[in-house]
């Protein structure tokens, strides 16, 4: 009895595994024609397809959500206006659960459905898994926010809507400069790609201007808690900058609060992790904690210029919350296919390469006006922010911005 | 000098979180030994609820951790639901392994399904601050006043727990249950009611290691459970599992070493001392620092 | 007569091994160039391979030694970085230039055999401290050993910045090293299913070998077994270490599946279907103590996984179904706890499937179910 429900199970099993691997090639090989399609078709009726690779679910679902909004707020004003070339951009969604395993399969079940251009993903681990299968696969690429050096270095699909890591950290030592520091102190996490990479330029930027790095604290997760310890190090080293290259959920509850907690009064200086950080804080605590805590951004969210406060604007009236940076990269993304689109007069992945790929190309864009370097990262200048508090609420103001690195 | 008393205090304030939290573990485990993953994920729901419920504690004139008691109702349903849909039946039929998957794909339901409830979403939301700030000043550092509440609320939550297994009839039989199913079901006790009634006191006591949680690290997100409950659990089972002061002891052990290992070892190898100082204890002490070596019947 | 028969055993299948195995290989060849056997297939193959070699590996240790381990993706993590290390050196020394040719075949061989072996040292030096204890026990301090190796690995100096391209442990295997691409993959294919087949058949031996038997007796009563003479303490050490060496080598074949390496993948809290809990998973859903319901776990794990995040047939849904797709892994949550309420023992119990046994097999089935029917019909009858 129990032997023949076991092999009937088995049976069944090989039965739906057949199934499962025909349904993958199956569709995949329908998507091939229609890969040809949107490769040939120059200006037919077909839909522009865009893929987005985002970490939709799992511990970084906060990222995904902000990269899938700022996309579907962009296509959905290009399609309103007309799309592109006179045709209607279509999104495909894709999920990478911030795991680069799942990001490589989200990458490859695209371009088998004939998916010649890509967004994503939003962290650098998850976007070095595909960068180099793009540039097997002739893909265009379009990074929102993956910040690693490495990037867009070594191939020729690969672009991205942000800066490197090595600018912004450096920016940031080249502030503590100006400001008169000599002595730094860090606070990082190892186990985070955005937060050491920083970490890495921003110390080998302070050699390079004769800054010390004094102090280097680092915690082992980004589920970590409790930063007062690595705070209460930096009071001991006596140093009054200390550079903390972390996300806003840790910053705004966490790590402001738990320092000034520690005794440091000194200055804290982060990345663009840092946006939206005055909606993260806790309501009835004493604010005043984040006088004195600087950020380097690609834009600035104050800005009161038409782009950015019109994005701002209907980003608010549609998801009701203020956009992150994810937001805003992602809907950047979006119009830079676009005007790559246009100036290429196609919608083919060589050719949107090569329109990428001129670096005359000026893009005005919600996170600034630039065009793309050879390697294919902005040349952006960093708008930096301080955030200001009368004790009850947090305001953002620009300081500084800052186009070139100092020598 | 200072720096030992700042890391003193954090550990302690860690600690006093892990031993609340293990608390609620220690319980269930100890009558069903089962595992519980969704435990740390009842913390999360306890936190989801208080963030709904505190500005509507605010407007009614109360103090923002009267919303504790919407919180403890929440997750005393969702842990009673969870036996009696998902455990239950598995334990009926199947293995201990068997229920342990259950359990972990109910941490990994719960999870996903508040992602997918678009009032919470996986943005991550802060908290309002819940118990006044201040402290009592020692030199340069200060022992907050909320580290002290949570530090009592555990010691009461342990001797309330404690009496109440050893004195009370329910207690007795909860006890009864975890020793010998087959035997307490001829004793007359409801073994099916006595371990719904432990996951409605483990949820419940999660609901308060919730409010205590967001009191010092005002953060929810949908998957703060996973780890919380982890570090959780390592304490419970530091301290001897099952055993309620056990439970205490563990997690302000592990908040010490955490804290400890920061401040005079390495920030970023922590976690490594953490689980180290765990299996050096354990094997020194195969039951736990509270527990006893029962010798093997043949 | 029993000797003629194991002997019978072994030549039907490695006969059917080789005969599959060169079916295989034609189809790879007539199907290698087209996309969705590149771009689909292939990867997914690889990734069956190196979930069905660490299914199995576990079940060792969880089904037929009885001890729960929740940290077998540590191992893993360990031999993926050996062998992502080894090879990054070779490169480096100028073993291999591209990834062609005898010379990188013999890299990427010795690479896989090296994680494992390193891996199995690792496990040897967890397994006799922690193999004194028991149940939860063990199973926290495995958990523990799978946090630390992370948190190790994340601090190596040579296995951040200096070791591999890009910071934090995330590294860059594809041009170098021996990560492969889409076409790297289906070139290497037979490396991977070879790789799986000989870790399986070994694997495979040793549960049916005297060892096997031994830590069956210890799984059923380690008392009795070590009042028979079965010095236990080395039987359960050297399982650990010896399922440690497979999840080494799975470790390996992931190295090369995947141009990145990041220790995140490895972590307890991963939010993808491979990390410890995962791999328990599939055990026990396949079945403790039955290999093939490993094997057949980590296939139908993977590919529900993959299917209900990548599938095209999910858009086709309605609306209000597809929106649930949304979140996969609640759905995965879902399929997961209801095959465990009608399924309590797995999918497969402890049955094992033989090809020599095949046709034996059904007919007992056969009788057996036709048994049952007249039983029920019986008791109908009385009613």
């Amino acid at each position: 009895m129990k032997r023949k429900s076991l092999f009937s199970l088995l049976l069944a099993l090989c039965m739906m595994l057949s199934l499962a691997a025909c349904g993958g090639s199956s569709d995949t090989s329908k998507a091939d024609s229609a890969s040809g399609d949107t490769a040939a078709a120059g200006a037919s009726d077909e839909k522009i397809v865009i893929g987005v690779i985002s970490p939709n679910t799992g511990a970084l679902a906060a990222y995904g959500n902000g990269v899938v909004t700022g996309a579907d707020l962009a296509v959905e004003q290009i399609n309103a206006a007309g799309g592109i070339l006179g045709r209607q951009v279509e999104l495909i969604k894709t999920d990478d659960q911030s795991d680069p395993t799942e990001c490589l399969n989200a990458f490859n079940s695209l371009v088998a459905q004939g998916v010649g251009m890509i967004v994503g993903s939003a962290t650098s681990g998850c976007t070095s898994a595909i960068t180099d299968a793009a540039n097997e696969e002739e893909i265009c690429l379009l990074s929102p926010t993956a910040t690693a050096d490495s990037i867009t270095t070594e191939d020729d699909y690969v672009f991205r809507a942000c800066y490197a890591d090595s600018f912004q950290g450096a920016i940031a030592a080249a502030y503590a400069k100006q400001a008169g520091f000599d002595k730094v102190g860090v606070v990082y996490c190892a186990a985070d790609v955005y937060s050491k990479g920083l970490y890495d330029s921003f110390s080998s930027a302070c050699g390079k201007y004769g800054i010390e790095v004094v102090d280097a604290q680092s915690t082992a997760s980004l589920d970590v808690q409790d930063y007062t310890n690595q705070f209460a190090s930096m009071v001991k080293a006596g140093v009054d900058f200390v550079y903390a290259p972390f996300y806003y959920d840790v910053i705004g509850p966490y790590v402001v609060p738990q320092a000034r907690a520690a005794g440091y009064s000194g200055v804290i200086m982060g990345a663009d992790g840092y946006d939206t950080t005055p909606d993260y804080v806790v309501d009835g605590a004493d604010l005043s904690a984040f006088n004195k805590v600087y950020w380097t951004n690609h834009y600035d969210p104050t800005d009161s210029s038409e782009k950015v406060s019109s994005f701002v604007k209907a980003y608010e009236d549609k998801y009701g919350s203020v956009p992150s940076a994810f937001a805003a990269t992602a809907y950047d993304c979006v119009y830079m296919y676009k005007a790559a689109i246009e100036a290429a007069g196609s919608a083919s992945p060589a050719a949107v390469r090569d329109a990428l790929a001129d670096t005359s190309t000026v893009y005005e864009c919600v996170t600034g006006t630039f065009s793309l370097d050879e390697s294919g990262t902005p040349v952006k200048g960093a708008a930096i922010i301080a955030f200001e508090s009368d004790g009850s609420s947090v305001t953002s103001k620009l300081l500084d911005v800052v186009s070139k690195l100092p020598e | 000098m200072s720096t030992f008393f700042q890391t003193l205090i954090v550990g302690l304030r860690l600690g006093s979180i892990y031993a609340l939290i293990a608390l609620g573990y220690t319980m269930v485990y100890g009558i069903i030994r089962l595992i519980n993953f969704a435990h740390g994920d009842f913390i999360m729901v306890g936190g989801y609820t208080m963030i709904f419920v505190v500005p509507a504690v605010l407007a009614l004139g109360l103090p923002a951790w009267a919303a504790v008691v919407a919180a403890i109702a929440v997750c005393v349903l969702v842990g009673m639901a969870t036996e009696l849909i998902a455990y239950r039946p598995v334990r009926k039929k199947g293995t201990a392994m068997t229920a342990l998957i259950t359990a972990i794909a109910m941490s990994l339901f719960l999870e996903n399904l508040a992602q997918a409830i678009p009032a919470i979403g996986p943005n991550p939301k802060v908290a309002s601050q819940i118990f006044s700030a201040g402290g009592i000043s020692i030199g340069p550092v200060t022992l907050e006043y909320t580290t002290i509440i949570t530090i009592v609320i555990s010691a009461v939550v342990m001797i309330v727990l404690w009496e109440f297994t050893q004195k009370t009839r329910l207690g007795r039989a909860m006890r009864c249950v975890s020793e010998d199913k087959a035997a307490a079901t001829l004793m007359g006790i409801n073994v099916n009611r006595t371990i719904l009634l432990t996951f409605a006191i483990g949820s419940g006591l999660a609901a308060v290691a919730a409010l205590m949680y967001m009191a010092q690290y005002p953060k929810v997100y949908t998957t703060m459970g996973s780890l919380l409950g982890l570090k959780a659990f390592v304490s419970a089972v530091l301290g001897g599992i099952g055993i309620i002061p056990g439970a205490v002891l563990g997690g302000i052990v592990i908040g010490l070493v955490e804290s400890f290992t920061t401040s005079y070892i390495s920030s970023s190898m922590a976690d490594t001392f953490v689980f180290l100082i765990l299996i050096v204890v354990l094997i020194i002490k195969p039951a736990g620092i509270l527990g006893r070596n029962a010798g093997e019947k043949v | 007569m029993k000797k003629s028969k194991t002997a019978r055993g072994y030549f039907l299948n490695t006969a059917v091994i080789v005969v599959l195995f060169t079916a295989f290989q034609f189809v790879t060849e007539a199907l290698g160039s087209r996309s969705s056997f590149k771009l689909v297939l292939a990867p997914c193959l690889w990734q069956c391979c190196y979930l069905i070699i660490l299914a199995a590996s576990l079940n060792m240790v969880l089904g037929f030694l009885g001890q729960l381990s929740l940290g077998h993706c540590g191992f893993m993590a360990v031999g993926a970085y050996t062998a992502a290390l080894i090879s990054l050196a070779c490169e480096r020394a100028g073993v291999f230039g591209d990834k062609h040719g005898a010379a990188f075949v013999l890299v990427l061989f010795g690479c896989i055999l090296a994680a494992g072996l390193l891996a199995a040292v690792v496990g040897l030096l967890l397994g006799i401290p922690a193999l004194r204890l028991k149940g939860d026990y063990l199973a926290i301090i495995t958990l523990g050993f799978g946090m630390i190796i992370v948190n190790i690995i994340n601090n190596l100096p040579f296995c951040g910045q200096d070791g591999l391209a890009l910071g934090s442990a995330a590294a860059s295997l594809y041009k170098n090293g021996l990560g492969f691409g889409s076409k790297g993959k289906v070139e290497y294919l037979w490396a991977a299913i070879s790789v799986t087949v000989i870790c399986l058949t070994l694997m495979f031996m040793f549960v049916r070998s005297k060892y096997g038997r031994a830590i069956r007796a210890i799984r059923d009563d380690e008392i009795a077994a070590s009042a028979s003479g079965i010095n236990t303490s080395f039987y359960k050490v050297f399982t650990f270490a010896y399922s440690a060496f497979f999840a080494g080598i799975a470790g390996a074949l992931y190295a090369c599946a995947n141009a990145t390496l990041s220790t995140a993948s490895f972590a307890f809290t991963n939010g993808g279907i491979l990390n410890s809990t995962f791999v328990v998973v599939m055990v026990v859903l396949g079945g403790m103590g039955s290999m093939t319901g490993s094997i057949v776990a980590a296939v139908i794990m993977f590919f529900v996984n993959y299917e209900i995040k990548n599938g095209a047939w999910v858009s086709a849904l309605p609306a209000a179904v597809s929106g649930v797709f949304e979140y996969p892994m609640l759905v995965y949550a879902l399929v997961l706890i209801i095959v465990i309420m009608f399924r309590p023992k797995g999918i497969f119990g402890s049955y094992e499937f033989s090809l020599q046994n095949l046709i034996p097999d059904i007919r007992a089935a056969h009788a057996a179910r036709a048994a049952a029917k007249a039983e029920r019909k019986e008791a109908g009858s009385h009613v």
